[in-house]
Formats: structure tokens, C-alpha cells, sequence
């Protein structure tokens, strides 16, 4: 078990490592002056001067590196070309809104997948089956944006009863809040929708199946019970494991999806970010995004290497 | 054909019998394939798409970046069947043209990935090893970063083209085909084919590509076929955050980036292109998963 985690750990920190030196080979392979890149076109050479001496951009590269990851690790992610205002700030700024949009589309996904999931595994092959999973299918098919602007068209254009972009805050006015993020959610949500659908409905296939839930039936209990009590317990662990794997493909929604509907979120910043050329927010931008893809996957993965004792075994085996 | 079929049967044993059981095998396989009607559906479309995307020039009615002031934003009429953009250029002639680009870059990433991605798998799964692990570390660093996140930091790093765009893409479908390529070969290596090949001298190159290769071409296949309409997403967003394929070039993904500032005026600028990226990518999303049961061996 300790094996287990100190492995994963280890595993996780090598990730994170490598994640650092190609965000940080990735600012160099910028053509140009790197201290011009990190400075913007319109700085002075006092202004260089004072990003070489910062960066120690005058240093081996390796020292560079070692210093640059040490005020990465400390929090210090330089600060912006344009605004000059640190990076980490803006980023903690603008990522609670995504988290908060992200949150949103996850409980939409699961509200649609998990129950039409299990649905479809206990009705296999029926004509709610096909449907299910021509749903799914079309879900993944579905380009979000412009499902984005297909909701806007209807809701807003032709209806006029939501709010086609802006962000209201939640502790603002709840209401408000509400309205401006079901469809940034629900955009966002149907690709996930997509993939918990067909991982809900092949696992809760597979656990029906099993022997334990035979004998669960041949004591006489009703298949509500077999099923909610039974058998949903196992079938959701590897849909919780998606979850984890997902946040990837989240990220990216959320940055077209914020895109859409002008939340001004991490995604959004990111785009900005590119567009003026801003290259140490996109550096800190992508840093932060990696390293949280590594460190909530370790968290998933060490939280069931608790909850479920055969994968506290069987992790060892595993390739990280 | 003399390779090793799945069954597990060295060539050296039967090399009369195999040219005949793959081609029985190709076409159990096409008939399994056959009796899906939606997933020959999403072949017939991606086939008709093909030729779209091939005969564009004579296809189309209209130049797909020919302005014409005369025809702004007009609805869609007998003479421009899905209406007219901005600057009075014909919707149906750019999508038309628009099937190319996604098409290619579609395909084109995923032949990126595929070939990073299938040396690196198998050298990975076949050693094992340091080599393997060495190899998976930098997977899951590589894996960490979000698809769109990846595309975009490379993109600001080379540029925004429609050739970066698809070299960003193809870079970032590359981990999936290295873990799959990996996980496949590590259980195939096990193999008695293999191992045979092994004892009768086969040099690790010849038994990684001439036997242990051709053994999982199939998985690959199908995942071939359901990353592609990912990429043709992914290029599509690409170019509709202006990442991508550059105006006046008729792409996807740009003309919805100019529909999207005439959603009010103009709504069908915004209807056919998303349209056709949907069907197109539903269509290999059905081929695939057709293809995936076609050629599931635990069904034999």
C-alpha cells in the first residue's frame, strides 16, 4: 500500500518535471531574444537588462532552469508583457470561474449520462439502447461551439430568454448566475455526457454480469435492489476514473466554450494570451494546467487505491 | 499475405493455408461489417465526403473566395442554396471547398500520430524495461496537456497555418497511439508466433513490424477511424479561434468565426458549416464503431 503510493508519487513528480522542462524549452524555442520575448517588443534596454538579470538569461541554460522552476515552485511565474500585473494573480484570479463553469457542465453530464447510461446496460439491445447510444455518438460528433452558437440562435436571438455572454458572480447574484452559465455548462457538458453514457452503460454491463450480482438475485432481491445497491457501487468506479482522464478534454472545452459565450475565464486568458503575444501568461497558463491534469489524476488514483482493495493490489502492476 | 493471423498460427506451419483464411477472414469481416446499417451509412457518407472534398473544383458553383458586393449576406435562395456570407461570397461553394482542408487535416494529423506514435509503442512494449519506462514518463507528461492547450502552445511557438494546425493536432492524438500501440505489443510479444519467430532467428525489427505489428493492426485501425473526427473538430476550433487556416481560405472552422458576428442578420452563415462537421464526423464515428465489432477478435 505505502509501495503504492510512494510509486505513484515518484511517477507523478517525474510527470511534473518533465511537464516543466518543455514549458520551459517551449518560451526558448520562440524565435528571438528571449529576454525580448519576455520583455515585449516595446521594452527599453534597461527594461532587458532588468529581465536578464531576473531570469539570469545571461547564465547556462541549466541554471536558468533551475531558477526559473524554483520561483515556478515558489508561485513567482513572472508577470504578464502587457499588464504587468504577476501571472500567477491573473491565473487565480480567472480559474475559479472555470472551475465554477467546469462544475456545472460535470453535474449536467452525469445528471444526462449516468442514469440514461444504466439504462441502456439493463435494457441491452432495446430500441432505448440504439437511442442511447445514437445520442452518445452524436454527442462526441457534435462540434461544442457550434452547438454554442445553435443554443445562442435559438435561446437568445430567436427566444430572447437567456443571456448569450457575460459572467455574473455567484455570490453576487445566484439567479443571474444561473442564467448566464446553462448554456456555457451545458455546451461544455455534452461531450463529457458523451463519454460517461458509453462508459456507464459498458461497466454497469460488465458488473451485471458478475457472479456476486447472481447471487444477489438468486437470494431473492429485487432487481431495484441488485442493481442500485449492488451493483451501481462497482459499476461507477471506472466511471469515476474517466472523470479524472476527462479534465484534459474539459480544459479544452472550456477554452472554445468560454470562447462562445465570453466568460471571462482561464480559457479565455489563455486565447487572449496567444493573440497579444503575451508569452509568460501562455507560459504560466499551460504550467498550470498540466500540473493540475497530473495532480488530480494522483488524487483520484490514490483516493480509490483506498476505497477499493483490489485496485490497492493491483496498482502495483499498473504503468502509472 | 503470409503473416501470422490472430489465431496465433506461426506461417512457418501453414503457409499454404494463410493467403486463403485471411482473405475468408477479410471477408467474415466485411460481412459483419455489412450487417450494420448505420455504420455502412457512415462509410457511404465519409466516401461521399471524399469525393466532395475531391471534386470540389467542379462541384462547387461558385469561387469560394470571389466577393461579391452586390449579394451581402443574402438568404439562401435558388442561386446561392445555403445564402451568402459577409462579403457576398457563396456559403454552399465554401463548404464545398471547406470538406478539403478538414479532410486533409484530419486525415493528415492522424497519420502524424500514428507514425510517432506506433515505433515509439512498439519499441516501448516490446523491450520493456528502461527504454519503456523512460518512454511512458514522457507519455503522461505529454498526455497532461489538454489536446486544445498543447495545439495552441505549439501554434504560438510556429505560428498560425493550416500545416502547423495539423502538425499541433497530430502531436497531440500521438499519446493515445503510443499507449495503445504499447499495451498491445506487450501482450502479443507473449505470443507463441512470436516466440517462434523468436527461435528461428528473426531480428527484433523483423518481429516487431513483420509479426507483432500486422497482429494489431486492427485496434489501431478503429482507433484511427474515431480519432479522425476528433482531429477534424480540433481543426475546425483551431481555425475558428483564428489559429488555423487563415481567411480568405475557405475552412470550417473560419466561416463560423464569421457567422458568429452575424448570428442576428445572418443565421444561416452559421447552419452549414457546423452542420457538415457534425455529419462528417458522426459519419466516421459510425464507420468506426462498425469497424471496432467487424473486427473484434473475441467474437470469432
Amino acid at each position: 500500500m505505502l509501495e503504492f503510493f510512494i510509486r505513484r508519487l515518484f511517477v507523478s513528480s517525474i510527470t511534473l518535471f518533465l511537464i516543466s522542462l518543455v514549458v520551459f524549452t517551449g518560451l526558448r524555442l520562440i524565435p528571438g531574444d528571449p529576454a525580448r520575448t519576455l520583455a515585449g517588443e516595446d521594452a527599453d534596454e534597461s527594461g532587458l537588462a532588468e529581465i536578464r538579470a531576473r531570469y539570469g538569461l545571461d547564465q547556462p541554460i541549466y541554471v536558468q532552469y533551475v531558477r526559473w522552476a524554483a520561483l515556478a515552485v515558489r508561485g513567482d511565474l513572472g508577470e504578464s508583457i502587457r499588464t504587468r500585473i504577476p501571472v500567477a494573480q491573473t491565473v487565480l484570479q480567472k480559474l475559479p470561474i472555470t472551475i465554477q463553469l467546469s462544475g456545472y457542465a460535470i453535474l449536467v453530464a452525469m445528471v444526462i449520462a449516468i442514469p440514461s447510461g444504466i439504462f441502456s446496460a439493463l435494457r441491452r439491445n432495446s430500441v432505448w439502447d440504439y437511442l442511447v447510444n445514437g445520442l452518445s455518438l452524436s454527442g462526441l460528433s457534435i462540434p461544442n461551439f457550434w452547438l454554442g452558437i445553435l443554443l445562442i440562435l435559438l435561446f437568445s436571438v430567436r427566444l430572447g430568454w437567456l443571456p448569450a455572454s457575460g459572467f455574473v458572480s455567484l455570490f453576487e447574484h445566484p439567479l443571474e448566475n444561473l442564467a448566464h452559465m446553462v448554456m456555457p455548462a451545458f455546451v461544455l457538458g455534452t461531450g463529457l455526457a458523451a463519454v460517461l453514457m458509453r462508459q456507464t452503460r459498458n461497466s454497469m454491463i460488465e458488473v451485471m454480469s458478475a457472479d456476486y450480482i447472481r447471487t444477489a438475485y438468486s437470494k431473492g432481491l429485487a432487481r431495484r435492489t441488485v442493481v442500485l445497491r449492488h451493483a451501481l457501487r462497482n459499476g461507477l468506479i471506472p466511471v469515476v476514473t474517466i472523470l479524472g482522464l476527462q479534465l484534459g478534454t474539459l480544459m479544452s472545452g472550456a477554452v472554445i466554450t468560454e470562447q462562445i459565450f465570453v466568460v471571462p475565464g482561464f480559457g479565455r486568458l489563455i486565447v487572449e494570451a496567444v493573440f497579444t503575444r503575451d508569452y509568460p501568461l501562455v507560459q504560466g497558463v499551460i504550467l498550470v494546467t498540466a500540473s493540475a491534469y497530473v495532480l488530480v489524476n494522483l488524487l483520484v488514483d490514490l483516493s480509490y487505491s483506498l476505497l477499493n482493495p483490489r485496485i490497492r493490489v493491483q496498482g502495483r502492476t499498473g504503468d502509472g | 499475405m503470409v503473416e501470422p493471423t490472430p489465431h496465433g498460427v506461426p506461417p512457418v506451419n501453414a503457409p499454404e493455408d494463410a493467403p486463403e483464411t485471411s482473405a475468408q477472414r477479410l471477408r467474415k469481416r466485411l460481412r459483419r461489417f455489412a450487417r450494420r446499417p448505420m455504420a455502412v451509412f457512415g462509410a457511404i457518407v465519409v466516401v461521399t465526403f471524399v469525393l466532395i472534398a475531391l471534386g470540389a473544383p467542379w462541384i462547387a458553383p461558385y469561387n469560394p473566395i470571389q466577393t461579391d458586393w452586390s449579394a451581402i449576406r443574402k438568404a439562401p435562395s435558388s442561386a446561392h442554396l445555403f445564402g451568402t456570407d459577409e462579403l457576398g461570397r457563396d456559403t454552399y461553394s465554401r463548404v464545398i471547398w471547406g470538406t478539403r482542408i478538414s479532410m486533409q487535416a484530419g486525415v493528415l494529423s492522424v497519420l502524424i500520430a500514428i507514425a510517432i506514435g506506433i515505433p515509439l509503442g512498439l519499441v516501448s512494449g516490446y523491450y520493456r524495461g528502461v527504454l519503456d519506462q523512460l518512454i511512458m514518463r514522457i507519455t503522461d507528461a505529454w498526455l497532461a496537456f489538454p489536446f486544445l492547450i498543447l495545439a495552441i502552445g505549439l501554434i504560438t511557438i510556429l505560428g498560425p497555418s493550416l500545416i502547423n494546425a495539423t502538425l499541433a493536432i497530430g502531436l497531440g492524438v500521438t499519446p493515445t497511439f503510443i499507449r495503445l500501440t504499447r499495451g498491445l505489443a506487450l501482450s502479443t510479444r507473449e505470443e507463441d508466433y512470436v516466440q517462434g519467430a523468436r527461435a528461428i532467428g528473426a531480428g527484433d525489427g523483423r518481429i516487431m513490424f513483420r509479426y507483432v505489428l500486422p497482429n494489431i493492426f486492427s485496434p489501431i485501425l478503429v482507433q484511427a477511424t474515431v480519432s479522425i473526427p476528433t482531429a477534424i473538430i480540433a481543426e475546425a476550433i483551431l481555425s475558428f479561434l483564428g489559429l488555423g487556416v487563415q481567411p480568405p481560405q475557405p475552412s470550417w472552422g473560419t466561416m463560423l468565426n464569421s457567422a458568429q458576428q452575424f448570428l442576428q442578420q445572418a443565421p444561416w452563415m452559421a447552419w452549414w458549416p457546423g452542420a457538415a462537421i457534425f455529419v462528417l464526423a458522426l459519419a466516421f464515428n459510425l464507420a468506426g464503431d462498425g469497424l471496432r465489432d467487424a473486427l473484434d477478435p473475441k467474437d470469432y
